[in-house]
């Protein structure tokens, strides 16, 4: 790739800023390619940031599909090391409750489970109940059975972003709110993409030998773009964020997979989902969690952890899981949750387009790494990957203590959960003038200088994307307090003060779109509170 | 305790209510939930003479026939107090005068009859900015004032300020609205 190329020629293009187009963005340009990341939105804007956040260790998938669980628990391991600033060390629980003996899941199974978690390599150690309950207080109190298990949590923005910011370190250009419209196609070639900036209304043209489709869901309407037919099956999954973090360790259901049975830990909340239904295309753009999925989820949840009918829930969301159906099954009762990898090549006879698909926030380095090596292949390269053993961007210090101390003298508290959040990076986060050190967000503790640093070095447009960037206003006012100065921090920070409402008045509609469908009790009380912050008052200005 | 007016709720309009009553020579308690937010006019209303409990929340009351008899409190455990006339004016959910469930929507202290949407989908607006329904839930009143229990209007409870169906402190004319509720209640008891 020494040859000279003009500004809108790339090695690849890589169609897609979720998880794994990061993660293949990263491993390209690791691997000497000039990439160019093109996403829709902001990064982690679909499914990657609407899950979870579990690091599996694979048990969920030992007795149906040990390839699956294979799979998690050496990529849980692999992430644990390069990682290790966005996965918490929680490890995790398999409880089997009275009930479940009643449907055929009772330690009967859960022996066939841990025998098939050996099989695996995951280990599984069966726990007394009682040790249980000392070891997670939060746990229903009436299981009858329990196994320990390596799951952990992860936060799937900062695993996102850091592999974003990895590979712009790396060469790579990325565009964010920038959407694919059709393909430079010659032929039975596809030569690049035609893309609009969303936000300027601008087009343009990027050329490369070949484009990878990691789109997601929305990969469907992007492989019909480039005029073939990738078969996949939307599945919608809702989940419930709590307040408080009711348990510290991650609790799963020993049984078949079901609705609402995995209970994750992660930062200051706890999360309990998920649900599985099939949606039509068109609704992908537009998850909103209806009222019996939030019932589902509490019913279900309240299993797992009796505290959590007690505790106030923040928020509702959605996302649409990529799950692809077999090719010889268009109707999509074959469905795979592990990785395909389509040459389009071989497969439709549409040379420089490739796709990846399916598998699991779990396993995006693999997906990355197999992705990649298709396109090296193609264009005859022959660097091996090596992002099993290179750790992130800011994942490279043992702790967020070890990298606070690093970077300042008696870290405050905001500077260490800078540090957790930005690893290494945070050095480069201003703690100097009295304005830099300001607290804008209280939950989370985010100054005005780590605003800043986002919108310098993270790619931020909108508040939205500042949240997934600093968890600014993710906490358990869920923005109440701190919208209005972060808004005009924000706007400030992009140039343009008169910014500040619509940037306030986008990330109000979007916090209240999962709030309504979990409206009622505490959570009704803080909604009405934030109407009176939010409607009572005058547009902030940190000149007041 | 008797009193002429107890009055339940601390906030803008209880004190507003509890003055006009001071006024008019009556005897006065008011039982606010609040410690320090409205302390400025509880300590006025104190001084005028009123008996104010203070971090105190009504749990209940006595009934004969549609007339309410006396309130308990959670911390004057056994000792009742008596009235002729009650005002609510507890707030909205905020300030803990209603209550919602995934179901209805309640008033926390006597379990007054409340207004308010039957499906849960009607109680916002997906724009956060619009008039929100559920700001509007609250007590239902007669053209006195006077609130409902089971169906039935009750003759010497009346309700004030952002409890009640209609007022809310968030939409333009708030202030007009329970500056109003707060009139038709003294009106009601002169």
């Amino acid at each position: 790739m020494d040859k000279v190329q003009k500004t809108n020629e790339f090695d690849v293009i890589i169609i897609g800023g979720g998880i794994t187009g990061a993660g293949t963005a990263r491993d390209c340009a690791m691997r000497g390619l000039k990439v160019l990341l093109i996403e829709r939105h902001d990064i982690a804007s679909g499914a990657s940031g609407r899950n979870h956040g579990l690091l599996h260790s694979g048990a969920r998938y030992a007795v149906k599909d040990s390839e699956s669980a294979t799979e998690c628990i050496k990529e849980n391991m692999i992430l644990r090391r390069i990682a290790r600033n966005c996965v918490e060390e929680t490890e995790g629980l398999f409880i089997t409750l009275p009930e479940d003996a009643e449907t055929g899941f009772g330690l009967d199974y859960q022996a066939k489970f841990i025998e098939a978690c050996k099989a695996a390599g995951i280990s599984a150690e069966a726990m007394d109940p009682k040790a249980a309950i000392a070891w997670e207080p939060s746990v229903n109190p009436t299981l009858i059975g329990a196994v320990k298990v390596p799951d952990g949590s992860v936060d799937p923005f900062r695993l996102c972003s850091a592999n974003v910011l990895d590979a712009v370190l790396h060469g790579a250009k990325v565009l964010t709110y920038t959407e694919v419209t059709s393909f430079v196609k010659e032929g039975n070639t596809i030569k690049g993409v035609n893309v609009v900036d969303t936000k300027s209304g601008q087009n343009a043209t990027y050329y490369a030998p070949v484009t990878v489709n990691a789109a997601g869901i929305w990969g469907h309407g992007i492989a019909a773009l480039a005029g073939v037919n990738v078969g996949m099956y939307p599945a919608k999954g809702t989940l419930l964020v709590f307040g408080h973090r009711v348990n510290n360790v991650v609790i799963n259901r020993c049984r078949k997979s079901a609705d609402g049975d995995i209970l994750v830990p992660g930062d200051t909340v706890c999360v309990i989902g998920t649900t599985s239904t099939k949606v039509p295309f068109e609704e992908c753009d537009n998850m909103y969690a209806t009222r019996e999925e939030v019932e589902l989820m509490l019913r279900e949840g309240a299993k797992l952890a009796p505290s959590l009918l007690t505790t106030r829930i923040l928020r509702a969301y959605s996302g649409v899981r990529p799950l692809v159906a077999a090719d010889d099954d268009p109707t999509g009762r074959s469905i795979s949750r592990g990785i395909v990898l389509l040459d389009h090549a071989t497969r439709d006879g549409l040379d420089g387009f490739v796709t990846i698909t399916g598998g699991k926030l779990m396993t995006y380095r693999l997906m990355a790494e197999w992705a990649t090596d298709l396109v090296c292949k193609k264009l005859s390269v022959a660097q091996k990957c090596t992002t099993d053993v290179t750790p992130l961007v800011g994942s490279e210090a043992k702790s967020y203590a070890e990298v606070a101390s690093k970077v300042w003298k008696g870290a405050t508290l905001a500077q260490k959960a800078a540090a957790g959040r930005h690893g290494d990076m945070s050095v480069k986060i201003p703690f100097v003038s009295e304005e830099d050190k300001t607290l804008v967000c209280e939950c989370e503790n985010v100054t005005l200088g780590e605003i800043k640093y986002a919108v310098e070095h993270l790619g931020v447009k909108s508040l939205g994307d500042l949240r997934r960037r600093t968890r600014v206003g993710m906490g358990t006012c869920q923005g109440t307090y701190c919208i209005y100065k972060a808004a005009a921090a924000l706007a400030k920070a992009l140039g343009d003060e008169s910014l500040a409402p619509a940037l306030q008045k986008e990330y109000l509609d979007e916090r209240w779109k999962g709030m309504r469908p979990v409206g009622w009790g505490d959570t009704l009380r803080e909604m009405e509170f934030m109407q009176k912050v939010y409607k009572a008052g005058k547009p902030f200005s940190f000149k007041d | 305790m008797k009193f002429d007016v107890v009055v339940i709720g601390g906030g803008k309009a209880g004190a507003k209510v509890a003055a006009s009553m001071l006024e008019q020579g009556k005897k006065v308690a008011v039982v606010s939930s609040g410690l320090s937010i409205n302390n400025v006019s509880l300590k006025d209303i104190e001084e005028k003479g009123a008996v104010v409990f203070a971090g105190d929340t009504v749990t209940g009351g006595s009934f004969e026939g549609s007339k309410l008899v006396n309130v308990s409190t959670q911390k004057l455990r056994e000792v009742s107090l008596e009235a002729k006339a009650f005002v609510l004016a507890t707030g909205g959910f905020f300030s803990r005068g209603l209550y919602a469930d995934m179901e209805k929507v309640y008033e926390r202290a006597l379990g007054l009859d409340v207004e308010f949407a039957a499906d849960r989908e009607q109680w916002f607006d997906a724009d956060f900015s619009a008039p929100q329904p559920f700001l509007d839930f609250g007590v239902k009143v007669d053209q006195d004032g006077r609130a409902f229990k089971g169906g039935v209007v009750l003759e010497n409870v009346y309700a004030a300020g952002e409890v009640l169906s209609g007022v809310n402190s968030v939409c333009e004319d708030a202030e007009q609205r329970i500056a109003e509720s707060v009139e038709k209640v003294v009106n009601s008891l002169k």
